[in-house]
């Protein structure tokens, strides 16, 4: 009643409330009228440390509290007495709201850690908001949303890594129907390569699509296949298109994005993508097309790659590698796509430095497959990632061929190590490389080494040997692989003491429980200063995702393959899927994001993440991926009734 | 002189105490209605019943008869609360010029005076906002003195609103903080309002602009009641007795 309007002011609101909820989540997604209310008739109140500001089932709740500074820690106390904690908040953090939204008592005590400022906020006012606003209700009432994830990926690119030129979002925004620049040009198998020729040399394209007389695409040729399979092996120009056209023709569907067109063009080593639209075939889209769209593209670094004939050049071009990723983190590509980029590259190096050196050392005694493990196995490889491999070559018949094999095979590991090493894949710390004797084994070897894993486990060396059920043919002869990967398969079948011994490996990562102020909460109480991104937030989805696959049969090898094989197979819930592969993702683009920042600073990259870095939105979307880590847990104990 | 002045138990917080209403002029009927309701002032109610005004000025320069205020900021506690929505702040049109000494602490210049209302005009209104509310600053001596002079000017009158002071509620604090006998000669103690506030951790404000510096009173104001004597002070004379206490210790 004493109010009064200065008759000049710069300002009579001192805006504190205001400009605190303007950087607040999730506040600061209202409109400014809705803040202006919220503000209007807030209150300012302080809880000296070890002050109870709410009691679980007694008070009830008149505000909504925002603490402007300090902490509070909210907990849970059952008949018997006994507290469990359940959250910490810090600056910027909410609590009353559940309350306010349930109409009911405090749902949990809420004692100040420090001493403690709060804003107190109308609780008609939010309630108000809480019904006309989704967003608000969802933040409160959704643990881990979808709205909120999308934020913080589009966060992670804006904030965290500072732009280099324009970041255009054209390679994960344009569909490949828009890169057609011109109309089908199809002619029939029977025309002459002469008369084909002539008609793409008039029409000045490079590529022509071959129909069979139904009018049916039946195959391809291009500009290349006219120098390469006639003119230098000196076939007659009447040779009808049908006995040289690449067939079948890869498709793409229209509405894919460059991206997709990209990344099929460099596993396939093709540049012509036949672009399909309702099971017609709608026009072509070449590398070139998409190159031009795209300055810095993966696919420059690729030929370059595929154009090296010396171990100096390949060591040279697979140091560029971050730089051909970078662009695409920036445009929103995300970390599946991005770890599947890496992944074919880093491949094509493999598959270069590994031909160079049969080339030098001659070719090999007996068939041999150079297996992929761990991050490289699963298709996962972020930069720089440590060396996981092994060797497998077919059984020899004799001793002596057992000794010529050793000879060869144990050199020719050696040195592809140190040329990867070379190329910038730091060794394995654990020694699981193919220069070690006890991962280069026949085929006879390695199928004992998993029938002992699997049949008679103990539990270290389960531990142990996880990385090696993550394996994959890289180089060589790829049917090996293929055996002992259905083999393995196979004896699987029924091993419920592997599998519980799996499950139980799953538990020794406790996920911590938030984020208070700049520390990581362990679920003990305890601070904790840097976050181990690997050990505490991917590994348990690693270790998730290789069980249930392996139990129920999916040969995937890819974390996210293998949730999404056993969704589909029934044998995880579709919302602990979806929730899963949102967390997943999350964490291994704040990894990417985190590394590439470290690697550009010059700096080697690493898994720990300080969370002083972080963005209140970050922080809120990784808390919300722990917890999906505790539903996963929660899921492998019903399943395999482990009372941990 | 009513009995209240004179026994008034609070004095010992009090930095200064309003002089007796012999102005030349008529005592201003708001003024009067102040003095009459302190008269009959109880101190024993829980602190929550009460209301604070927390204030500051900015003024010209120090000295109280020549120098003038030109800003006045006040913030209202409730039930201990910060009622962050019924604050008062206006600028002041002193008679002198607003010197560059000055100008270049509050950064109110002497063009942004000139549109401002001069200080009899803002005064009642001032009177009107602190109501029967006890007044709350630091150094509350300094712009107590400086607004009652003007009071008595202009209005005939003066505020008799119970003071509290911060700065003497912060000197109350340390010496409760004291550990051993030689604490007390530690001269590296600041006093002042902004590193009172960096040193207990609390939310800072812009300096030097009355507002800003009634509110970071204000939250001093609040941090001093709640951790003062283990945070058992729940009456107004409590925050009394809790003063006296460590004074004669």
């Amino acid at each position: 009643m004493f109010t009064v309007k200065a008759p000049q002011s710069h300002s009579l609101n001192p805006g504190v409330v205001l400009e605190f909820l303007q950087r607040t989540l999730p506040f600061n997604e209202l409109s400014p009228g809705a803040l202006e209310e919220l503000a209007e008739d807030a209150a300012l109140d302080f809880f000296p440390k070890g002050t109870v500001v709410l009691t679980q089932g007694v008070t009830d709740i008149s505000h909504l509290y925002l603490i402007q500074k300090g902490g509070v820690k909210l907990y849970l106390q059952d008949e018997s007495g006994a507290v469990t904690l359940k959250d910490f908040r810090g600056e910027g953090g909410v609590f009353g709201a559940l309350g306010i939204i349930r109409g009911a008592k405090a749902s949990m005590t809420v004692e100040a850690l420090e001493d403690t400022f709060c804003f107190l906020l109308n609780k008609q006012t939010f309630l108000k908001l809480v019904t006309n606003d989704p967003r608000l209700a969802q933040y409160y009432l959704k643990s881990f949303s979808e709205n909120y994830i999308h934020k913080s990926f589009s966060e992670l690119r804006r904030q965290r890594l500072t732009p280099k030129g324009e970041g255009s979002l054209i390679l994960f925004s344009v569909p490949v129907s828009d890169m057609i620049k011109r109309d089908v040009e199809a002619a029939p198998g029977t025309y002459s390569v002469q008369k084909a020729a002539e008609y793409m040399a008039r029409h000045r394209i490079g590529s022509l699509l071959v129909e069979d007389a139904k009018g049916i695409v039946r195959g391809i040729i291009t500009d290349k296949d006219l120098r390469s399979k006639v003119v230098a092996k000196g076939l007659e120009y009447r040779t009808p298109l049908r006995e040289i056209m690449s067939s079948p023709v890869r498709t793409i569907p229209a509405d894919a994005v460059c991206f997709d067109a990209l990344l099929a063009m460099m596993t396939h080593q093709i540049h012509h993508l036949a672009v399909e639209d309702g099971g017609k075939i709608v026009g072509v889209v070449t590398s070139h097309d998409i190159m031009v769209l795209q300055g810095q593209s993966p696919l420059y670094l690729f030929r370059e790659i595929l154009g090296q004939r010396t171990f100096e050049g390949i060591h040279e071009v697979s140091r560029h590698v971050p730089q051909v990723v970078r662009p695409l983190i920036e445009e929103g590509g995300k970390a599946d796509n991005i770890t599947r980029v890496i992944t074919v590259l880093n491949d094509l190096i493999l598959d270069r430095l590994l031909t160079l050196l049969q080339e030098q050392l001659g070719p090999p005694p007996l068939p041999f497959c150079w297996m992929l493990m761990g991050s490289e196995g699963r298709k996962e490889q972020t930069f720089r990632t440590d060396q996981d491999n092994a060797l497998v070559y077919a059984d020899p018949r004799d001793d002596q061929e057992a000794q010529r094999a050793e000879a060869y095979f144990s050199r020719f590991a050696e040195e592809a190590i140190e040329h990867l090493v070379k190329c910038g894949f730091p060794r394995c710390l654990g020694d699981i490389m193919a220069s070690n004797p006890k991962w280069r084994l026949p085929y006879s070897g390695w199928r004992a080494n998993f029938d002992r894993w699997v049949s008679v486990p103990e539990p270290q060396e389960v531990l142990h040997s996880t990385i090696f059920f993550d394996f994959r043919p890289g180089y060589g002869d790829k049917a090996l692989a293929e055996r002992l990967r259905d083999h393995l398969t196979k004896t699987l079948q029924g091993k419920e003491l592997f599998f519980r011994h799996l499950a139980q490996d799953c538990f020794t990562s406790r996920p911590p429980l938030s984020f208070f102020r700049n520390f990581i909460v362990e679920r003990d109480g305890e601070h904790k200063n840097r976050l181990d991104l690997k050990a505490r937030g991917l590994v348990p989805f690693w270790d998730f995702a290789r069980l249930m696959a392996l139990r129920h049969g999916s040969q995937e090898t890819n974390t996210l393959r293998r949730l999404k094989a056993v969704a589909d197979g029934g044998h995880i819930p579709e919302e602990l899927y979806r929730k899963s592969r949102e967390a997943y993702e999350l964490m291994m683009q704040l990894r990417l994001v985190h590394q590439l920042k470290l690697l550009e600073g010059g700096k080697t990259p690493n898994n720990f993440v300080d969370p002083a870095e972080l963005s209140d939105l970050e922080k809120q979307t990784l808390k919300g991926a722990f917890s999906v880590i505790t539903s996963l847990q929660n899921f492998l104990k019903s399943a395999f009734m482990l009372n941990v | 002189m009513h009995m209240l002045t004179m026994t008034h138990p609070l004095q010992s917080l009090f930095s200064w105490w309003p002089s007796l209403p012999w102005g030349r002029r008529d005592e201003h009927a708001l003024l009067k209605a102040n003095r009459e309701y302190f008269a009959a002032f109880s101190q024993d109610k829980p602190l929550t019943e009460y209301e604070f005004v927390v204030f500051d000025t900015e003024l010209t320069g120090l000295n109280e008869r020549r120098d003038e205020v030109v800003s006045i900021g006040a913030v209202r506690i409730r039930e201990m609360r910060i009622d962050l929505q019924n604050c008062f702040y206006t600028c002041i049109q002193p008679d002198q010029y607003v010197p560059k000494s000055s100008t270049l602490i509050h950064r109110i210049t002497p063009c942004q005076t000139e549109e401002a209302p001069k200080l009899e005009t803002v005064l009642p209104e001032f009177v009107s906002f602190c109501g029967q509310a006890l007044l709350v600053g630091h150094n509350i001596g300094l712009d107590i003195g400086f607004v009652n002079r003007a009071l008595k000017k202009h209005l005939g009158g003066a505020l008799h609103n119970p003071c509290l002071d911060t700065m003497r509620l912060a000197m109350l604090y340390k010496e409760s903080q004291w550990e051993n006998y030689y604490d007390r000669y530690n001269l590296n103690v600041s006093y002042t309002l902004t590193d009172l506030s960096k040193e207990y951790g609390l939310p800072l404000f812009d300096e030097h602009n009355a507002l800003q510096d009634a509110m970071q009173t204000a939250y001093l104001f609040l941090f001093f009641v709640h951790k003062l004597h283990g945070g058992k002070i729940k009456t107004l004379r409590d925050l009394y007795v809790a003063g006296r206490n460590w004074r004669w210790i």
